[in-house]
């Protein structure tokens, strides 16, 4: 049985019938704030991470799967009434059951909302889905580029001649971070009424609250225009190429003071008149862009990005993951963790949410569990199935 | 927040929030589009903090509030009234949630960072554009995600924290929750750091769909990706089942993988001559997963999106109004009202006084 916490969420049980990006992430941010995440998956059924996935170029399984972190692990082959009835009754003693199957199949399934209910009276179900559970795009499958496309964000992303852009893992975990905070709200109201709460997140929409501006645009008849790197209120703002390949600075100079403090950190002058004010860096951007891209190019980007946040300008290197993992204040700030265990030599891992100051073991408190390894104490603690009934539903590939 | 129910003050100083003059502007009106879209729902309560008067503003504010939500640069904090140690002290029960750019500890803490640094700061700014954009353009500097992705998963990390450390306030009290853009940026590409715990780093030339992605369609683009193998199968009954696709080799997954720019070579050619909308279409009907991609304005129109009541009207602040995203997400049993207005800076500070 797991170590009753000091964390935010615990005392929190989740049935966790999730097993692809958006939603295992949601569950895993609960689990980090001290949620007790189980997750129900079977052989046919594993987890996304538990397979190799060739069109990503990931010929095998994951070794280590963040968003696994935390979770107890059981089985349960679902095209099996008794295995649904089990879910069911695993459902009867969770605080909330999460779910991403496409919209209905949770239903046919026998695990639909009123299903759930009928067994949990205050349950909260959140339905994590492409399109959401209703409407007539609600049938659609998809992935996080097609969540990206269908909301809008993946049009109004890309250069300004050229192709819209994919949305890869960030759009499903920005859609499972906004479904936990919709979770959590929904826990709150529970708290309040008493009542259960069935929450609808549809990815797309999540892309579409992306682009929110954009979009109150079009509704007042207007045609956004996908900017590229450019800011309609700041120049110059981008992303600049340096002395070293491939090492970018990212700058972006608000106004005035900002314009000035730039000239002195690059010991230039600038006397054209164009460039005077904020109205004339913004209508000359272009050319801007062209003079700044001049200064930089022989530059240190890592120097230079320090210089430019001592004198109070907006500026960063655009970092790739090995610069992240060196980062004295990411790991100062435990946003990158160490883990490890028997199987596993030590790596980084994406650490807690936020640093809490009243509560503590928030984070990350075990690794991705083997499938099936905690049925002892579900199966057999929380749901008092005794060893022999635990061996026939294995037999009759009920727990499989 | 506001758009769950939540009484959400904005404490503004007296010269209104800059969000308010933030572009994209509003043609006509000169209303920020993206102010509209922040604040609808929420009051407005000048809080000039500098000033004795604004800091009893806060003070007053803080003995009815549940949570503080509180961007302040941590230099400014003190003589600002904003020290956590101090509002813990005075409002124990009060959850206070700093959201920066590079977080309120760790030696960048006084670091500051509009988007776009934010979004590389955390690494995905590095990786895009990956795809279709990077062959086409493969010498031009990565590029950011449109509007403010990096900020809005802050803010969102930050909505997370706040109601979670709320609901700990029974057992624990009020606390102080320390939130991070950059964090919050790094946690939604997790999966990057993932691979390179698996001796890969990622790459925006690399990162990409061995097969599938953005095409272009005869009167639009199209996202196509095939995951499993039943929706490959599916993808080429989409192409009417040419010969190159039948042949047997391609059913083996790794081998598709490995022929990925063959494979893309003729999906693109076949796409190029066919419009968007039967494509995606069909592709639906025969679980490829494929979708349009769709402009804001296809979006606002969209016969989905109305039907699930993603817009309800709201009033902006010049008069007029527009419909506003309500919240990307739904509560079934007790819908979401929507709506509302764009308050007037100061609204509030009558009802205060009085």
């Amino acid at each position: 049985m797991m170590k009753r916490t000091n964390a935010p969420l615990a005392g929190v049980r989740i049935a966790d019938f999730t097993i692809h990006a958006a939603g295992p992430y949601c569950t895993h941010l609960l689990s980090q704030l001290g949620a007790e995440c189980i997750k129900i998956e079977s052989r046919t059924r594993p987890d996304a991470f538990r397979k190799p996935h060739a069109v990503y170029g990931r010929m095998q399984a994951a070794t280590f799967d963040q968003v696994s972190a935390n979770k107890l692990s059981v089985r349960l082959n679902l095209k099996q009434a008794e295995a649904v009835a089990l879910a069911k009754r695993l459902v009867a003693v969770s605080d909330v059951a999460t779910e991403s199957f496409r919209a209905g199949v949770m239903n046919r399934l026998g695990l639909g909302f009123e299903a759930l209910r009928e067994v949990k009276s205050d349950i909260v179900l959140l339905s994590l889905s492409s399109c959401g559970q209703s409407g007539p795009d609600s049938h659609f499958a998809g992935y996080a580029p097609l969540f990206g496309a269908w909301g809008g964000l993946g049009w109004m992303s890309g250069y300004s001649d050229g192709p819209p852009v994919e949305m890869r893992h960030v759009m499903d975990h920005s859609a499972g971070l906004h479904a936990a905070v919709a979770t959590v709200a929904a826990m709150h109201q529970r708290r309040r009424t008493g009542l259960a709460q069935h929450v609808d997140l549809a990815a797309r929409e999540v892309a579409s609250a992306m682009i929110g501006d954009a979009l109150v645009q079009a509704s007042a008849g207007m045609t956004p225009v996908r900017p590229g790197n450019a800011d309609l209120g700041m120049a110059p703002h981008g992303v600049y190429r340096t002395a070293k390949p491939d090492r970018w600075l990212t700058l972006a100079v608000r106004n005035d003071d900002e314009w000035g403090k730039l000239l002195q950190v690059l010991c230039r002058e600038c006397s054209d008149v164009r460039f005077a004010t904020a109205q004339g860096r913004l209508k000359h951007r272009e050319d801007l862009d062209r003079l700044v891209s001049y200064w930089l190019a022989t530059c240190d980007a890592d120097a230079m990005a320090g210089r430019m946040q001592e004198a109070g300008l907006c500026a960063h290197v655009s970092w790739n993951m090995q610069d992240i993992a060196s980062d004295p204040h990411l790991l100062a700030r435990q946003a990158l963790v160490e883990v490890r265990s028997p199987d596993i030599p030590p790596r980084l891992a994406v650490g807690a949410p936020g640093r809490f100051g009243g509560t503590d073991d928030v984070g990350i408190r075990r690794l991705t569990p083997t499938l099936g390894q905690d049925e002892d104490y579900v199966f057999g603690e929380l749901l008092g199935l005794s060893s022999a009934q635990r061996s026939d539903l294995e037999a009759r590939e009920i727990i499989y | 927040m506001a758009a769950m129910g939540a009484d959400v003050v904005m404490l503004e100083p007296s010269g209104g929030s800059p969000l308010r003059h933030a572009a994209p502007l509003l043609d006509g009106t000169g209303d920020s589009a993206l102010f509209t879209y922040l604040a609808v729902g929420k009051r407005s309560q000048v809080c000039d903090l500098d000033s004795a008067e604004g800091r009893l503003v806060l003070e007053r504010e803080l003995v009815h509030a549940d949570i503080l939500i509180d961007d302040t640069p941590l230099r400014d904090r003190a003589r600002h009234g904003l020290d956590p140690a101090l509002i813990g002290a005075r409002h124990p029960g009060l959850v206070h949630v700093s959201v920066l750019p590079f977080g309120a500890s760790g030696p960048k803490a006084n670091w500051d960072g509009e988007e776009i640094n934010l979004l590389h700061a955390g690494g995905e700014g590095f990786l895009l554009p990956n795809g279709l954009s990077h062959e086409l353009f493969p010498d031009r500097p990565p590029l950011k995600i449109y509007g403010h992705f990096a900020g809005y998963q802050g803010g969102t990390m930050a909505a997370l924290a706040a109601l979670t450390a709320w609901w700990a306030v029974p057992v624990a009290g009020g606390q102080y929750v320390d939130v991070s853009v950059q964090d919050a940026v790094l946690s939604v590409g997790a999966f990057a750091l993932q691979r390179l715990g698996d001796g890969s780093l990622e790459h925006r030339t690399s990162r990409r769909f061995r097969y599938g992605g953005v095409f272009e369609a005869s009167d639009g683009y199209v996202e196509l990706l095939t995951l499993e193998d039943r929706q490959w199968h599916g993808l080429v009954d989409l192409l009417g089942r040419p010969a190159w696709a039948e042949e047997e080799s391609l059913s083996d997954p790794l081998e598709r993988s490995r022929r990925g720019d063959e494979i893309n070579g003729h999906v693109r050619e076949w796409m190029r001559r066919h419009p968007v909308e039967e494509i995606v279409r069909r592709a639906q009907e025969l679980g490829v997963p494929a979708a349009k991609y769709r402009t804001p304005m296809e979006v606002t129109q969209s016969e989905h999106e109305r039907a699930r009541g993603l817009f309800a009207r709201s009033e902006l602040e010049s008069g007029g109004s527009v419909e506003v995203l309500v919240a990307p997400f739904q509560f079934r049993c007790s819908l979401l009202p929507g709506g509302g207005r764009v308050p007037a800076l100061g609204e509030m500070d009558a009802v205060v006084l009085a």
